[in-house]
């Protein structure tokens, strides 16, 4: 026990977790854009596999990370938008749209990772994380000043760039949602939907935006986990980060630096987890401690509603 | 609108869905084809397509096509798992809770039963049915936790199923390595089941034993029928509709609204579980599953074109079941990987759940009927009239 | 002359997705600097055809023509943009949104990137000014009262250049002095050439204020009115097409025991507004009571109480002795309780299930209607079959989705499974609204026959004609409180009862104690 702890009070381990945040946290706070529009996307993970994919795909035939990480957030956006048109246009359940989306990323990445390699190497390959070298991944920063100071600067410098960008668009969909006419529109429209239309604003295009950002920040998500996170994309990576997401908006209370927090916690629950197992656990067991994780605070998160409601309406049964 | 029109309506709807998918799939087979220029491409795309259409019953070669009762046998057979998962997910969506555990829930019947199948030996005939119904109630109990968190506390029933799967895999993976693995051999797997456990093959021809269509397909449909019964022929399961219609409306006419949502997951998760366990007896020799099997995804599609009707799962899981085995000849025979089906699942899954899919055509129809039933009025009162003066 | 109009539609047909035809045929039109109003009873059709005027439902047939120009209105925002607004009877305000932030909504005044709050301030402030209609910028909307709710959303749609008005139902939500005052914006605005298209079901306010009126019934156009040429009793005939004197048949009331006895009642709702505020009454077997008053004045939240859909803050409610309170409505049901729900879509219906399966809701599990783990389908298509020729539910067959019938035949499926399981006590909360004249007269006619037969009978109605000729005596809610209790309702005037309504009278505790028969 003594090990586990003076294994965890080390940089690295701060450092982990920070690493493992920044994916749940893009996801995160596009769950919370979309809610705040009225709407939830489930498809978050779905649209994280298909960004992780063509993010990587691009990195390598072009031999250059950046412009697989900008296919990476235009297949976000683009899988986003098809998800909307499904969802707002043709009215299906947005939460069916999701799951098909889902379905999709899990069998239908792979196949298309199969199809475009088999064409283009002349072997369909079941994962990129052949193709994917260092040098094709999202460059780390170092920090400099920051970088020396001791502690601080093994937990806060030297992450990939997405890391920081994580936490800087969380403060910026802060911004984005209570200081610009964009975020006055999302938030009203997802409040009541009528009186934006009423004045003039149009519904269906906010909605568009709202699920545009969430796969803006998918596609920031993918390409962390196959360009950074680890190297290359191999299938089911994302690994319900996407759902994770979910349980941070909900926990988060909605709000930015909630989430932020939530996303957090999930970081250190699956950086313990590895700790775990790096003392002697099996990883069998180590590994759902963050779903485990998720469930007990929405259940906690739960319980602290219900006290908080002043008046439920009661009913019977529920 | 009249039932007629409904149906014309359903059928065009669906058939139509069906088409566009097969037109995606088309498209994707033909990236996917090999060939120097378009023209072969296309002459493979066809080859492919006929695979996938034709070939999960018939044997394509030089000589014709022949019918094969083997492929057939073996479409039969993997119907087996999802028409479980799919009536779960039916049960499940209907009462309108979108618990997607049916996955996990079909590895934990697995394993439940495969343990009892390996290490408490029962008399033969006694010892599967015993092994499918544990395997059904230890996935009804873990369903209990999305199901009661819900009602009691409502937390999104969808994301902490979601959650489940993964700590159900990982759970048994954990167990499988540390307790039940038989080390002696290469890979993860257990002890070879006993042979009382074995869920027998439904003849012992050879086909159908190659196929291992076993007496799971009978149950199966045993089970679709009272499914059926419980949802429209039962008070529990009329309230498990008219709850997933509307709820409040439920709640106002006096229905325990919180059981019947717990009731309807616990079915679920009951049938999911003796689904993967049927599976798991009756076409493995031992437990070496280390991943979900996927029958749970395949169940909600099953689910959505079946538009949470038992009666008419077992045709949408013929259907998947068909375009699986057509996927697998294509992979086999034209080099197009067998995770198209996942492609052409979602697509058809988008658009018949799709509520303005046709609406123009369905509007049309509304306003025909309403037109007519004005005019219908129209003349009655015309008529009522004149008897009157 | 076609230029004096500014708005012309003509021969607007609408049939919504489920087969209901809203408007059928109809033409309205507005002169420049009027004050127009539009009459109708709940589901004329009135909100249909101005929803269309206002771009948020588009005809199926018909042409609309504004400044002589054909026009196709197909959003809210081309209607703004022809100058034309809405004030919706249902704010159309976000609540967590600041008062400036609402008006501003859509067209927020910026700096760089940001909203520019002081900017969205001052803006509010001058038009506020600038058209004396009173209100606080900064206050949040969910904090403030709902008369200046409203005048929020009239500057809302003044700021965006707005010269049609069309105000929903302006005064059903508003005090009389809070309507006085808008009467006089309302003039104000006429005066500077606005037109304004105002609806509303009360005659008072439609002589005091309007020029001309078109009067709308079932989807129709009643046709088109001077205001000064057309009388009261001329307008309501045309509305519900016969007196509104509505001759119920009914013998005098022989009430007996005390069925529901409601003691000091009190709720304080999730805006702090207290709702209910020491309500006590009595309904007795054999006896219609009624409860009058306008809506929003506790009615809705009695009921909640009364069928477990709420819990009171203190106070007891009981059936035949025994306590209704919070015990869950298949308990309130076992008790003895039916309800005909106000929301009847909400509440009432199942709307893709089958009329059979929305008649058996209340009593699936009954012994009658099963044969051991499953439904008896013979008992089951009989009940649903004897109901529907016993309540003249117009259908194909008992099969049929219910949610495809028309409004009066949805209620008669309602209120054919509330009134069948022998109840001992009926809340009827507004039973005939917005359905049409034959399912109307069917279900009064069928409450008064039930109460003769000694059911207790508690009818809550926005109808003042319903209320108070079905009702054997009367309460009129006001505020949360009693303000008056009527034994007999025959000599009843509506003068009297609209000022008890209103609040501007109030009975002394002692007579309105009467309504306790202790």
């Amino acid at each position: 026990m003594a090990n586990l702890l003076s294994n965890m009070l080390t940089p690295e381990f701060f450092f982990s977790i920070l690493r493992i945040s920044a994916p749940i946290l893009y996801a995160t706070l596009a769950a919370i854009v979309v809610e705040k529009a009225g709407f939830a996307n489930i498809g978050l993970e779905g649209l994280m596999m298909f960004s992780a994919l063509f993010g990587s795909l691009f990195s390598y035939y072009t031999k250059s990370w950046f412009i697989g990480f900008l296919v990476a957030l235009v297949v976000g956006v683009l899988m986003s938008l098809l998800m909307g048109f499904f969802a707002f246009q043709l009215e299906t359940d947005i939460i069916l749209v999701g799951i098909a989306i889902n379905m999709m990323g899990s069998g239908g990445t792979l196949f298309l990772c199969k199809v475009i390699t088999d064409n283009t190497e002349g072997k369909a390959m079941a994962s990129t994380t052949g193709l994917i070298t260092s040098s094709l991944c999202i460059p780390n920063i170092s920090i400099p000043v920051i970088k020396d100071i001791p502690f601080i600067g093994g937990v806060l410098s030297g992450h990939s760039f997405l890391t920081y960008l994580a936490f800087l668009f969380c403060f910026l969909t802060s911004v984005m949602l209570y200081r610009t006419s964009l975020g006055l529109n999302i938030r009203a429209v997802g409040e009541n939907p009528n009186a934006a239309a009423s004045v003039g604003v149009s519904v269906l295009k906010i909605k568009y935006i709202a699920i545009a950002f969430s796969g803006l920040m998918s596609g920031f998500g993918g390409a962390f986990m196959s360009m950074s996170y680890a190297q290359g994309w191999s299938q089911d990576m994302v690994a319900g980060r996407g759902f994770i997401a979910l349980a941070a908006q909900a926990m988060g209370g909605g709000e930015c630096f909630g989430g932020m927090l939530s996303s957090l916690l999930f970081g250190f629950a699956q950086a313990m987890g590895i700790k775990f197992s790096s003392v002697g656990l099996d990883s069998n067991l180590a590994s759902p401690i963050p779903y485990a994780i998720t469930i007990i605070s929405l259940a906690v998160f739960g319980v602290i509603r219900q006290r908080q409601a002043k008046k439920p309406r009661t009913a019977e049964g529920t | 609108m009249t039932k007629k029109r409904q149906l014309i309506f359903s059928l065009v709807r669906g058939l139509l869905a069906i088409f566009i998918a097969l037109v995606v799939a088309m498209f994707l087979i033909f990236i996917s084809s090999e060939g120097d220029n378009a023209a072969e491409k296309l002459a493979a795309t066809g080859e492919a397509l006929k695979q996938l259409l034709v070939g999960p019953l018939f044997r394509l070669n030089a000589a014709g096509i022949s019918f094969e009762g083997k492929r057939l046998a073996d479409i039969l057979a993997a119907m087996i798992p999802t028409t479980f998962t799919g009536l779960a997910v039916c049960i499940m969506f209907a009462a309108n809770q979108f618990n997607l555990g049916a996955e996990g829930g079909a590895m934990l019947g697995a394993f439940s039963a495969a343990v009892i199948a390996i290490y408490y030996p029962l008399p033969k005939g006694v010892h599967p049915i015993v092994a499918v119904l544990f395997g059904g109630l230890v996935t009804a109990i873990v369903m209990l936790i999305p199901a009661l968190l819900k009602v009691k506390l409502d937390v999104s029933e969808m994301v902490c199923s979601l959650m489940l799967n993964y700590i159900i895999m990982y759970i048994i993976k954990y167990l499988m390595n540390n307790y039940y693995a038989d080390k002696s051999k290469g890979q993860i797997q257990t002890y070879p089941f006993l042979n009382s456990s074995k869920i027998a093959m439904l003849s012992s021809d050879s086909v159908i034993s190659a196929a291992k269509l076993t007496w799971g397909f009978v149950i199966a449909i045993i089970a679709v029928v009272i499914c059926w019964l419980f949802m429209y022929r039962s008070r529990f399961g009329y309230q498990i509709r008219m709850i997933g219609i509307n709820q409040d409306f439920a709640k106002y006419s006096g229905m325990k609204v919180g059981f019947i949502i717990v009731l309807s997951q616990l079915i679920g998760g009951f049938l999911s579980g003796a689904g993967g366990a049927i599976e798991m007896l009756g076409r493995y020799p031992t437990f070496s599953w280390s991943a979900l099997p996927g029958y749970g995804w395949t169940g909600i599609t099953i689910a959505i074109l079946a538009g949470n009707n038992p009666l008419f799962v077992p045709f949408a899981a013929f259907f998947m079941a068909y375009l699986q085995k057509g996927c697998d000849m294509m992979a086999t025979y034209a080099n197009v990987p067998t995770q198209l089906i996942d492609i052409v699942q979602g697509v058809i899954f988008l658009f018949f759940a799709a509520e303005r899919f046709l609406a123009k055509y369905r509007q049309s129809l509304v306003v025909k009927t309403a037109q007519e039933e004005i005019a219908q009025k129209a003349a009655q009162n015309k008529e009522g009239g004149q008897a009157n003066g | 002359m076609a230029e004096e109009y500014v708005v012309q539609m003509k021969n607007i047909n609408k049939v919504y997705s489920n087969g209901v035809a809203a408007n059928q045929g109809v033409d309205f039109n507005l002169k420049r600097g009027e004050i127009h109003a539009l009459m109708g009873e709940n589901g004329a059709g009135k909100s249909t055809l101005m929803k269309m005027l206002f771009g948020m439902e588009q005809p199926t047939s018909g042409e609309i023509i504004i400044n002589g120009e054909s026009t196709v209105l197909s959003s809210p925002s081309v209607a703004i943009s022809k100058g034309i607004g809405m004030v919706h009877q249902h704010f159309m305000l976000v609540p967590s949104l600041s008062v400036a932030e609402n008006m501003v909504l859509g067209m927020a005044p910026r700096k760089g990137i940001f909203i520019d709050k002081a900017k969205a301030i001052e803006i509010t402030k001058e038009n506020a000014e600038k058209y004396n209609l009173h209100v606080e910028p900064e206050m949040r909307v969910a904090d403030i009262p709902v008369g200046m709710k409203q005048k929020v959303e009239i500057l809302k749609a003044l700021v965006r250049g707005a010269k049609i008005l069309i105000l929903d139902e302006p005064t059903a939500v508003l005090t009389a002095q809070e309507t006085e005052e808008l009467f006089k914006e309302l003039k104000g605005l006429k005066e500077e050439g606005y037109t304004i298209v105002f609806i509303s079901h009360k005659l008072n306010e439609i002589k005091e204020i309007t020029d001309r009126l078109t009067i709308m019934r079932n989807g129709r156009s009643m046709g088109v009115y001077e205001t000064k040429d057309v009388s009261k009793e001329d307008i309501s005939r045309l509305m519900v097409g016969r007196d509104v004197v509505l001759n119920v048949q009914k013998d005098k009331a022989k009430p007996t025991d005390t069925v529901l006895k409601v003691r000091n009642l009190e709720y304080v709702n999730e805006w702090n507004k207290k709702m209910l505020n020491g309500i006590s009454f009595d309904v007795r077997k054999g006896e219609i009571l009624g409860i009058a008053g306008v809506e929003g004045n506790g009615q809705k939240e009695l009921i909640d109480m009364l069928f477990s859909l709420d819990t009171p803050d203190s106070g007891t409610a009981e059936v035949n002795g025994k306590s209704i309170i919070s015990i869950g409505q298949k308990k309130v049901r076992d008790a003895g309780v039916s309800l005909v729900p106000e929301d009847r879509m909400l509440y009432g219906i199942a709307g893709t299930a089958s009329i059979e399966e929305n008649v058996i809701s209340d009593r699936a599990g009954s012994k009658e209607l099963n044969s051991g783990p499953l439904f008896n389908m013979k008992a089951i298509h009989e009940l649903s079959d004897k109901l529907i020729k016993e309540y003249t539910v117009l259908c194909k067959s008992s099969a049929q989705q219910v949610g495809m019938l028309s409004g009066g035949n949805i209620q008669k499926v309602v209120v054919a499974r509330e009134f069948s399981n022998d109840p001992v006590l009926i809340l009827a909360d507004q039973p005939t609204r917005g359905i049409d004249v034959g399912a109307t007269e069917f279900i009064r006619k069928k409450l008064v026959e039930l109460s003769r037969s000694g059911i207790a009978v508690l009818l809550v109605s926005a109808d003042l004609a319903e209320v108070m000729e079905l009702s054997d005596s009367l309460i009129v809610m006001h505020d949360g409180k009693i303000a008056a209790y009527f034994e007999d309702t025959t000599t009843l005037t509506d003068e009297e009862m609209g000022e008890y309504m209103l609040g501007l009278k109030e009975q002394t505790p002692e007579e309105i104690r009467r309504v306790c028969h202790d």
